[in-house]
């Protein structure tokens, strides 16, 4: 055995036997290995429970403002006087489309919030992570924030408030999946790589330029009626320039994913991929949304331009404009899987004067 | 050796239990991890909080009101001398507060019926049940009806005063109307006279192809949103209306006519005026000839002669459309909506630092109108025989393409065979076979065309 091997192993079992000690200090239940995988699935049942309702949630939201269906239900919290669980279900299904999406949207955020309070239960009844615990507080407060956002939208008949609305729902997809990534296996037998700032920050800055991007396209999809065309062309330049800057960085993450270090870490590589293969979908989608939103603003190239005519309202421009904003929320979430990953394998090694010696240490 | 210490993670022993599938670096030890989730989620809330005050402070007013016509003012004011734009701005001002009082606002329009007793077919000219559910916001009220289809469907392009200035009117070629002029391109009406509602009906149900005007034929596909054209016809006409009383107004005031006060009977008058136009479009309605029924050889000899006048100095269509018809003639003319101004105001529209000083009052780049390519076969107004016969006799109103000479009434210029030639020349330009050709009609056109103005209601 190398001199390498023989310290690994070592201080391996040096923590192992820590960790021992200072389970049983501090909480019995935390040893019982049943008990402890227990809790692990509960959290990470309910909280991708939450996450995968979550993106519908996105998608019927994305529809509302695609039919402009916002005040398509005049009352809140109920629906036409009745109560929002009890509004027929015939009258749901066969009424207007509008009618249809609206309330469909608010049945599904009810169920999220309801999921959302069953990942809250779960949480405080076996987690250990303290602010796993209150990150689940702060996921209910947010999807409440947004249900009070939505009903505000409509009994105020606000646009900024609706476009509030839109900014926070792709946040509380973002959080709902931050929690179901840290309670996944990933994050509990995360490995270390190389330490590296680089990587850490370039996904940071790839998480923050998605969020900006949505808020962005967002001020385009609630832009008021009366906006003036200068500052809304403003506005789509700077939505093209985020893009740009967008692709620049999943470019660049995609290019260190697959370069030295990374070359084997599929973990890293994982998300990289999909954040290519979303950027691309994105892409074609955004085109295609100016396209049936506007044309194209060059119809004299070719003769099926010139001959295009867009049609309002139809059901694959609804499909591909309400795709574009789901689609950007996709990417955040995707985004938050990356950092998530990097960070995990990463930060501490930076951070842990511990295992910054134990790295010294073994490089000696 | 002092241990690592342990984290709340760790704690749960996963390690353990759980498969450890990216354990790809042999070489670095399993140390047990210490990630900061508490650094990221304060920072991610810090970044939430920066971000939404800088989406907040970019929020607009809420209120939605017409806009007064200041673009129209200025060049008024400008063309008498006056670069002071206080006056222009008390032009403005009083002619839209006359307007709001006889029109009403964005949300509640009103119909001036006390002032046209006396104008024929006044009742007639806007149904205004179909104005106040297009007009307002968007949404259902407790009885579930749809209103303010206005702003769902056509705000973001022709904006809420109906002066095509959306928000997204700035990038898109050609750009949006501009309702207050009362000129529309595509009708089947001489120049100077307004549209029926069949042609505007139409240019709604169609769409004006290789441009942001849509389609609104899916609207029909639903048994709810079927009326939802006529509706929107409807309000485009009274903003019609409404916005070239408003420019008229602006105009009395400007040249010292009328101090714009509500019981001026010169300022009155002006509203009766404009209804009258709009009441008597619908006999003014120019009939067009069936076409001939050819076969594929008859079309290519009158495709020939036709060529033959697409060519010649009496119609001089080559000018413009160059000699194959490919646009690319040497016409450098604006469309009248941008002369409107331009020429009022004195400015060049092709030197930047003149039209930029008309930016702020609501100008937008002069574009030049080109002439369209006829090999391509898209046309806006229509593609079939009739419609291009239509385009050819009537022109379109408010660009460069001119009414061409009819041989009608002891006219010098083209018989209607000759004009037919010419029809069948600018078909054969595109790259269709002769043979369809010969009978290609547009089954939606006939059948628009064949109604009477009231059919359509």
């Amino acid at each position: 055995m190398s001199a390498t091997q023989e310290l690994k192993s070592n201080e391996s079992r040096e923590l192992k036997s820590n960790d021992s000690r200072e389970l049983k200090s501090n909480d019995s239940r935390k040893v019982l290995p049943g008990r402890a995988s227990a809790a692990w699935k509960q959290s990470w049942f309910w909280a991708w429970a939450t996450t995968i309702f979550v993106f519908p949630l996105i998608w019927v939201g994305g529809l509302v403002t695609t039919h402009d269906a916002g005040m398509a239900v005049p009352d809140w919290p109920g629906t036409y006087g009745y109560n929002l669980f009890l509004y027929p279900v015939t009258a749901w299904l066969y009424g207007p489309f509008d009618l249809f999406v609206e309330h469909g949207h608010r049945l599904l955020g009810s169920l999220v919030g309801l999921l959302s309070i069953a990942l809250c239960v779960a949480a405080w009844s076996t987690e250990t992570r303290r602010w796993y615990r209150w990150a689940t507080i702060g996921l209910l407060l947010a999807v409440i924030s947004q249900g009070l956002l939505g009903g505000f939208r409509v009994v105020l008949d606000g646009r900024t408030i609706a476009m509030l609305h839109g900014c926070g729902g792709p946040m509380v997809f973002a959080l709902a999946t931050f929690l179901a990534l840290s309670a996944s296996s990933d994050w509990a037998s995360a490995r270390p790589v190389i330490p590296s700032r680089g990587m850490r920050w370039i996904s940071l800055a790839l998480l923050l330029s998605t969020i900006v991007q949505l808020i962005l396209g967002a001020q385009l999809r609630h832009a008021l009626p009366d906006t003036s065309p200068s500052g809304f062309m403003s506005l789509v330049h700077l939505h093209l320039t985020m893009a740009a800057v967008v692709t620049l960085i999943i470019v660049l993450v995609a290019i260190v994913g697959r370069s030295g270090t990374y070359r084997e870490a599929r973990e890293i590589l994982t998300p990289a991929n999909a954040l290519l293969l979303l950027l691309i979908v994105q892409l074609c989608l955004g085109i295609a949304t100016w396209i049936v939103n506007y044309a194209m603003p060059w119809a004299d190239l070719s003769q099926w331009l010139a001959k295009y005519a867009i049609s309002a309202k139809g059901y694959w421009e609804s499909l591909i404009v309400t795709g574009h904003q789901a689609t950007g929320s996709l990417m955040i979430a995707t985004s938050v899987w990356l950092v998530c990953r990097v960070w995990r394998r990463q930060g501490q090694l930076v951070r842990n004067p511990q295992s910054f010696t134990i790295s010294k240490r073994l490089e000696a | 050796m002092k241990p690592a210490r342990c984290t709340s993670d760790s704690l749960y022993g996963l390690d353990s239990y759980f498969p450890k599938p990216f354990a790809m670096a042999p070489s670095v030890p399993p140390v047990i991890l210490n990630t900061t989730p508490q650094r990221l989620l304060t920072l991610v809330a810090q970044m939430m909080v920066i971000l939404l005050t800088c989406v907040m402070v970019g929020c607009g007013p809420a209120k939605i009101e017409y806009r007064p016509n200041a673009l129209y003012a200025v060049s008024l004011h400008r063309e008498q001398g006056d670069a002071d734009h206080t006056e222009s701005e008390e032009s403005s001002t009083r002619a839209a507060a006359l307007a709001e009082r006889w029109f009403g606002t964005a949300d509640s329009p009103v119909w001036p019926s006390e002032l046209l007793a006396a104008t024929p077919g006044a009742d007639e000219v806007v149904r205004m049940d179909d104005v106040e559910r297009s007009a307002g916001p968007v949404g259902r009220g407790n009885d579930k009806i749809e209103r303010g289809l206005y702003r769902k469907h056509c705000v973001p392009c022709h904006g809420v005063t109906g002066d095509g200035r959306g928000l997204a009117a700035s990038m898109l070629s050609p750009y949006p109307r501009d309702f207050r002029r009362g000129t529309f391109k595509f009708k089947s009406t001489p120049t100077g006279v307004k549209p029926t509602r069949a042609d505007l009906v139409r240019t709604l149900h169609d769409g004006i192809p290789g441009t942001s005007m849509p389609s609104f034929a899916a609207l029909e596909l639903s048994k709810e949103f079927k009326n939802d054209i006529e509706s929107l016809v409807e309000y485009v006409r009274f903003l019609s209306i409404r916005g070239e009383v408003e420019r008229r107004l602006i105009a009395k005031h400007a040249r010292g006519e009328s101090q714009l006060n509500p019981d001026d009977e010169s300022a009155i008058e002006v509203v009766r005026l404009v209804v009258a136009n709009w009441a008597s479009a619908a006999t003014k309605v120019l009939p067009i000839p069936n076409p001939p029924e050819l076969a594929p050889e008859q079309f290519n000899e009158s495709a020939k002669r036709g060529e033959e006048w697409f060519r010649s100095e009496l119609t001089a269509c080559a000018k413009c459309h160059g000699p194959s018809g490919a646009g690319d003639g040497n016409s450098q003319d604006f469309d009248d909506w941008t002369k409107d101004w331009t020429l009022l105001a004195g400015i060049d529209p092709k030197k930047k630092s003149d039209w930029k000083e008309m930016k702020p009052f609501g100008a937008l780049k002069p574009v030049i109108d080109k002439p369209r390519n006829l090999a391509w076969g898209a046309f806006h107004g229509g593609g079939n025989r009739q419609d291009l016969f239509r385009r050819l006799v009537l022109g379109i109103e408010g660009t460069p393409m001119p009414p061409i000479a009819r041989a009608i009434n002891g006219n010098p210029g083209l018989t209607d065979g000759e004009i037919w030639d010419l029809v069948h020349y600018v078909q054969s330009l595109s790259s269709v076979p002769s043979s369809s050709l010969a009978s290609a009609k547009s089954t939606l056109d006939d059948t628009i065309r064949s109604k009477p103005e009231g059919a359509v209601e």
